[in-house]
């Protein structure tokens, strides 16, 4: 899901800083002191999960997380993910400085959206097949996203959409399981320890 | 800027954050040169007049089917290839030149290696490729008048007395040298896999538990005053 440096033509570059830029604004703008240290674990996992290789599809694939990380954070998983990814860039050579603001879009803007369209499945209050049902898709559509999202970026740098973005999608599916399932296991393993944690706003106690 | 959004933007501790990712920010751009960055690798080493090319991923998969474009010194494409089954690639050197080759893989990873011109031995500076490979013992007498190339004129005196221009003896040499060192050189290729280290991972670990303290240290304090 890194793109490497080189790759990308500037203009897309540039429009991918520009809008993580934005993305990373708002969820700061939305952080609250009580949430820097779910953001800092988060971030943290992220960081680690790219380290988690999944043997299957043509290339090498790894974990994201990025829907775990839209469910619990919402736009806050702007600058989680910013952050997590250029360590990785740092310190892992995945990706590329160059490359950061449009791969933290790739990973951040799927996270938000899935928050959006799933996130009111994943409640508390909600039925316990609604709740599973709504955790998967989070996790699993997140990366369909994303990797749809790549497929474009190569587009717009002169690959054909449909081979880049079907090559992204289908190296991906086994992630997209894993991480539907990694994802419902940890709204799960939430919703009996931490509730409050899938609130979205975090709710002080009063 | 600031002026209007006093409140949001300096008086509240979330400028804390944010300035310390711009300070990351810079930090992050002064220091880093774009060579480093790529998750495939490729690795390639010159065998007489033929390129040995081995691509992988970090994690150790090797990238099957990845185009592979070489470029001379002015960086004009010289050829094109694509990865077989291992990840390799080979190619006869289409020119003496130091050559800057590049992987591209799927889904826009892309990988570099350059070999210099010096490591490029088992082609004569004009000729073709073939001439070089030709056996020492046939071409023994034909050669020399082709081999204009660098320290001719002094031929070493065991040379001469074995029948062997300088130019085949340095051949003969560079083979078995070659020969010699395959293994070595494959070991090298396996072991350059430049994949995350431990202390990377604890490392990245600790910077964002520490961007986290920095958050809550001025958030705390953001409180108390």
């Amino acid at each position: 899901m890194h793109i490497s440096e080189g790759v990308l033509s500037p203009s897309v570059l540039i429009a991918g800083a520009a809008l993580t830029a934005v993305g990373v604004a708002v969820g700061l703008r939305k952080l609250e002191n009580e949430e820097i240290p779910s953001m800092g674990i988060l971030s943290a996992a992220f960081f680690v999960a790219s380290l988690v290789h999944v043997p299957a599809g043509p290339a090498s694939v790894h974990l994201v997380l990025n829907g775990l990380l839209g469910l619990i954070l919402g736009w806050k998983a702007f600058p989680a993910i910013l952050v997590a990814l250029g360590l990785q860039a740092l310190l892992f050579q995945f990706g590329g400085l160059t490359s950061l603001g449009v791969n933290t879009l790739n990973m951040a803007f799927p996270a938000v959206a899935c928050r959006y369209l799933f996130g009111w499945g994943v409640r508390v209050g909600a039925k316990p097949s609604v709740f599973v049902i709504s955790a998967f898709a989070c996790g699993s559509f997140a990366i369909l996203l994303s990797g749809v999202m790549v497929g474009f970026c190569l587009y717009l740098t002169g690959e054909a959409f449909l081979p880049a973005a079907k090559l992204v999608v289908a190296a991906h599916i086994p992630v997209m399981i894993i991480e539907g399932v990694l994802t419902t296991a940890c709204a799960l393993f939430l919703r009996r320890v931490k509730p409050e944690l899938l609130e979205g706003q975090y709710v002080p106690k009063s | 800027m600031c002026q209007s959004l006093d409140r949001t933007c300096l008086g509240r501790f979330r400028s804390a954050p944010l300035l310390f990712f711009v300070l990351v920010g810079l930090w992050v751009a002064l220091h880093v040169t774009p060579a480093w960055a790529h998750k495939v690798t490729i690795f390639a080493y010159v065998e007489g007049d033929t390129v040995f090319t081995q691509s992988k991923f970090s994690g150790g998969k090797r990238a099957k089917n990845a185009t592979v474009l070489v470029y001379d010194k002015e960086g004009n494409q010289l050829l094109e290839g694509a990865t077989d089954e291992n990840g390799e690639f080979s190619f006869k050197v289409p020119k003496k030149t130091d050559l800057k080759i590049v992987l591209k893989a799927s889904m826009g990873h892309r990988g570099e290696w350059t070999i210099p011109e010096e490591e490029i031995t088992g082609v004569a500076d004009t000729s073709g490729t073939g001439a070089a490979e030709n056996e020492a013992a046939t071409a023994m007498h034909e050669e020399p008048s082709v081999a204009v190339t660098k320290a001719d004129a002094e031929s070493p005196a065991t040379a001469v007395a074995l029948g062997l221009s300088r130019e085949e003896f340095e051949q003969l040499v560079d083979k078995a040298l070659d020969r010699k060192l395959a293994p070595i050189l494959t070991m090298l290729t396996d072991s350059l896999d430049r994949g995350p280290k431990m202390s990377d991972v604890i490392g990245g670990i600790g910077y964002i538990f520490g961007l986290v303290g920095v958050g809550l240290y001025f958030s705390t304090r953001r409180k108390r005053g």
